[in-house]
């Protein structure tokens, strides 16, 4: 096919806008699966996905179209996550394309979430088209999205689609608006290979598969590639395209979208951003824009049976094939034994790890607080970072700490611009911008630690705000502040696993809360369990959990002895997801009750 | 081996507030239609165990002394005409104070019974009321003597405590009126608010005051100590009784015997095998009727289930776990299954090891579950 048929997209939308109904919807119309085939949602296909209606990992699908002027087209779909942990995969997904559909729901408005992403967009110099989707919703008012989506963006929308993804509606539209306003890509066949990969899979029989959009020259099995970033060169064995379904084809020309297979054996070896080229006849630079992904949020993960520990890295290990930006390494705690300290790009990242190690891998996990890293500057002249805060030196050793900022944008209907000023100052927020974006929505820019974003921020923010409120943030930087660690003891034990680093002046108000949401997590046990908040040998604050009289099962009825026996088993089940502490029974989700303080 | 043999009788003049029991009031219009279909099923058992001597004979509910005097003979009759029954046999019955007569008991008496439990719960009237028993306590009283001139001299009461405005003082009262009555066995149960009862709704509205922990642990540890120093050995966690005098049924579920239940939601354990019945008083009737055996559920305990049981029941009872009577029921080594779990409850003071036996401590018989738990699989 000509390059001049080629036209390559993504979408850009907030969660719940319509991105994935309207790429299915395009499937559908072109053909590409007929609705028997479509599962819903073809391009979410992990259930964690599906379920949380996120798109994690990028897809991609070539799709066929015959346009109104007869001509057919190869439109390839790039789907691309839509969650703040991936700003930096969106990015690749996007320089892979040469357009994109905004999609703005049309009672909603744009969000924080969609703002940010169009910039990553505008930088990679894509052309927008906007879509109004949802049109056929009540509270619809099409009219006042678009003026929103010209003031704040300064986007045209005289030509915007109004679509309804749901019913069917507009889909032909944006099909032919992506064909009319989406230039072809440009690249030159006779080039050197230069192809940029904007995701990868493990496959357990080809190795790691890299998905790819090529800018210049050709790929084709038998060839020799080279990873620019890693120095990788493989013999290709395959490429091929996604119908949605992985497709072999002969070669990837110019302006195509595929996947690149070549019996490589690690995911870091195919990182996402970097630049495959012709080993036998390279390209002098690399595609602009690659770095390295590091870890934003550490936390331990810990088997509560200890036996499951090689179970625990096995599938960390099968995970990180698939996932490059997760990093772990063992450690030992000495409440919780032995275990793994893990990096994440951000909590969804976090929380999507934990989940699938629990249902996939079936392994009961103890998860500490997630924690940033933190610079500690020692008397002695030494700087180091840490990600675990037991690992924080006494006090006496510390000349400072800097922890990371980021920049958080937050959009807010005007109603709730005091709440979240308060929010934000309670969070150890700088005020830097506020910008009306219509006559009631606003645009509130601050500058908060990354801490404080990852302890509650969000949560408190959607619910101080009853969910209107849209957040974004990117990094800003390391900065100096007043911080100490926190430790709590159970029984006069410290528990390590439960030390927090915080703020000086809140460390107070935190470990009070913290002991009295301990005191109703932790079960009543044949003794009395004294909790208590301390820093370093000063106690703040202590709560007690009171001995149970007693535990024992008077009547065994009848011979029943069986439902007697059930009583004991989904007791002991109960019992599973504790961790003994000393002789204490701690259970799971006391290790991350710091998260949930308000 | 010799087996035991469970009869129930399910139904009551009224449900008590606590009782999850299976149960039923309003079913006067079945009694005899389900006299009938247990009478049916006994013969059935009585064919399969045909050689195998029944040694006790438990017939439970509900409330047994319901039943018409006709109707109990009709029953023990049947049992003696199926089963071949050991002279010194141990029959017990269930009874409610103000549901026996002279009539009823010289049935029972005439039919082999030789020990009566009465379910007296305490000697308060005004408990009494506040948990929806039908009698008085004075009532509780006359039977207890009716029964003894029909000739019991084997009699056990069951009392409660944790009830809804009991005091200590209640309890000690109750114990010692139930001591006075010259019997043999007491049962000393706390109340537990089980789900789908009336006590459980009126928790949830927040009606039912129950006493507070502390009492109810004084009032556990009062029955403790209080029987035993008054002739009443504590030989299983709820069971008191005169030396000699131990519910020999009640044996058969913990020393992990074979037993045969038959009526309404009856268990059995039977060639290792546990089995229950239908829970329906009306489908058990039907299925009898047309000649199907009444189970609704089987179960073949895998073997570590079955470990569990056996030294989670054995335990129950003062003797404790008989090591060797483990090792050669399973032919495993105990130790070597469970010698981390021993360890670790020696530490906590919950069981004491004596030659070949194991024992709860008192602290163990406080905190059983704790031990339980431990011994089971997972």
């Amino acid at each position: 096919m000509k390059t001049n048929n080629i036209r390559n997209f993504s979408i850009i939308a907030h969660i719940d806008h319509g991105k994935s109904t309207l790429a299915d919807r395009l499937i559908e119309y072109t053909g590409t699966l007929s609705s028997r085939q479509m599962e819903a949602q073809v391009l979410d296909n992990m259930d964690l996905e599906r379920e949380r209606g996120i798109t994690i990992k990028a897809q991609s699908v070539r799709l066929e179209y015959t346009a109104k002027d007869g001509e057919t087209y190869m439109l390839n779909l790039i789907d691309t996550p839509g969650h703040v942990d991936f700003t930096y995969e969106v990015s690749r997904s996007l320089a892979a394309c040469e357009g994109a559909l905004l999609i703005v729901d049309a009672a909603q408005g744009i969000e924080a979430q969609t703002l940010a992403n169009v910039y990553l967009a505008l930088d990679n110099d894509l052309e927008i088209i906007t879509v109004i989707n949802k049109i056929d919703l009540p509270s619809a008012d099409p009219e006042r999205v678009k003026q929103e989506v010209e003031d704040v963006i300064g986007l045209d929308t005289s030509e915007a689609v109004l679509t309804s993804a749901k019913s069917g509606i507009g889909i032909e539209e944006v099909l032919e608006s992506i064909v009319k306003k989406i230039p072809p890509p440009k690249g030159n066949v006779e080039e050197p290979l230069c192809a940029l990969i904007f995701d990868s899979h493990f496959d357990a029989y080809k190795g790691v598969i890299a998905y790819v959009r090529v800018i210049n020259g050709i790929i084709k099995p038998g060839m020799k590639m080279k990873m620019m970033a890693t120095n990788k060169i493989v013999e290709v064995t395959e490429v091929g395209v996604f119908r949605p379904a992985m497709t072999n084809v002969s070669e990837l020309a110019p302006g195509h979208v595929g996947f690149v297979a070549g019996s490589i054996k690690n995911v870091k070896d195919v990182r996402v951003g970097d630049t495959i080229t012709d080993a036998d006849r390279p390209v002098a630079e690399a595609l602009p824009g690659y770095r390295k992904v590091t870890p934003m949020v550490y936390c331990g993960l810990y088997p509560v049976d200890s036996s499951e520990y090689d179970l625990l890295r096995d599938a960390l290990e099968k995970l990180k094939l698939n996932d490059a930006s997760l990093v772990f390494e063992p450690e030992t705690s000495s409440a919780l034994g032995f275990g793994f300290r893990c990096g994440f790009l951000g909590l969804l990242h976090m929380e999507v790890i934990q989940e699938r190690l629990e249902r996939e891998y079936n392994i009961t996990l103890i998860t500490t607080a997630p924690s940033v890293i933190y610079r500690v500057f020692k008397t002695d002249g030494e700087i180091f970072e840490i990600e675990n805060p037991s690992k924080l030196p006494t006090p006496q050793e510390i000349e400072h700490i800097e922890e990371p900022y980021v920049k958080a944008m937050v959009i807010v209907p005007n109603d709730y611009v005091g709440v979240v000023m308060e929010l934000s100052q309670e969070k150890r927020g700088e005020f830097k911008d506020m910008k009306y974006l219509d006559v009631t929505r606003v645009m509130l820019t601050y500058e908060l630690p990354l801490s404080e974003i990852i302890y509650d921020y969000f949560d408190r923010l959607k619910s101080a705000t009853r969910g209107y409120a849209s957040l974004d943030y990117e990094l800003l930087g390391y900065r100096e502040s007043k911080l100490v660690k926190l430790d709590i003891l159970l029984n006069s034990e410290p528990v390590d696993a439960l030390s927090i680093i915080v703020h000086r002046d809140k460390a107070t108000y935190r470990g009070r809360i913290l002991v009295e949401k301990l005191r109703g997590i932790i079960p009543r046990q044949m003794f009395e369990i004294p909790i208590q908040a301390a820093i370093g040998n000063k106690v703040i604050a202590r709560e007690t959990v009171r001995a149970m009289r007693k535990d024992v099962l008077a009547k065994c009825y009848g011979g029943d002895i069986s439902r007697k026996r059930k009583l004991l088993e989904k007791q002991k089940e109960g019992k599973k997801r504790m961790k003994q502490v000393g002789n204490v029974e701690v259970p799971q989700e006391a290790f991350m009750a710091i998260l949930k303080i308000d | 081996m010799k087996t035991g043999l469970y009869i129930h009788i399910p139904f009551c003049q009224q449900k008590c507030l606590y009782c999850d029991f299976p149960s039923y009031d309003n079913l006067t219009h079945l009694y005899q239609p389900y006299v009938a279909a247990l009478c049916q099923e006994i013969s059935g058992w009585g064919g399969v165990l045909s050689g195998t001597l029944i040694d006790t004979i438990y017939i439970g509910g509900g409330t047994p002394s319901l039943l018409s005097a006709d109707a109990l003979k009709a029953i023990l009759t049947k049992v003696h005409e199926s089963f071949s029954i050991d002279e010194s046999a141990e029959i017990s019955v269930e009874a409610n104070p103000g549901t026996t007569n002279q009539d009823k008991l010289l049935a029972l008496t005439s039919g082999g019974v030789n020990r009566i439990s009465f379910g007296v719960q305490t000697f308060s009237n005004t408990l009494l009321k506040s948990i929806g028993r039908i009698h008085s306590a004075e009532q509780a009283v006359r039977a207890v003597k009716e029964a003894q001139d029909a000739g019991f001299s084997n009699i056990n009461l069951d009392l409660m405590y944790g009830l809804p405005g009991q005091s200590c003082k209640d309890l000690k009262v109750s114990i010692q009126e139930a001591i006075k009555l010259d019997i043999t066995h007491i049962s000393v149960y706390g109340l537990k608010v089980e789900e789908g009862t009336p006590f459980a709704a009126m928790d949830q509205l927040g009606t039912l005051i129950l006493p507070e922990e502390a009492v109810d642990e004084e009032m556990y540890t009062f029955t403790t100590e209080y029987l035993p120093q008054h002739g009443f050995r504590r030989y299983e966690i709820s069971n008191f009784s005169k030396v000699g005098y131990e519910c020999r049924h009640n044996f058969k579920y913990w020393k992990y015997h074979p037993y045969i239940g038959v009526g309404v939601a009856a268990h059995s354990f039977f060639q290792k095998e546990r089995l229950s019945n239908i829970t329906d008083v009306s489908q058990y009737i039907d299925c009898v009727e047309k000649g199907n055996l009444p189970i609704e559920f089987r179960e073949n305990p895998s073997i570590a289930i079955a470990m569990a049981e056996y030294i989670f029941l054995a335990l129950r009872m003062v003797w404790g776990l008989s090591i060797l009577e483990f090792q050669e029921y399973f032919n495993r080594d105990f130790y070597l299954e469970y010698g981390v779990i021993v360890s670790e409850l020696l530490q906590k003071k919950l069981i004491a090891v004596k030659e070949d036996r194991i024992n709860l401590t008192v602290l163990g018989m406080k905190y059983g579950n704790v031990v339980f738990r431990a011994f089971l699989p997972g």
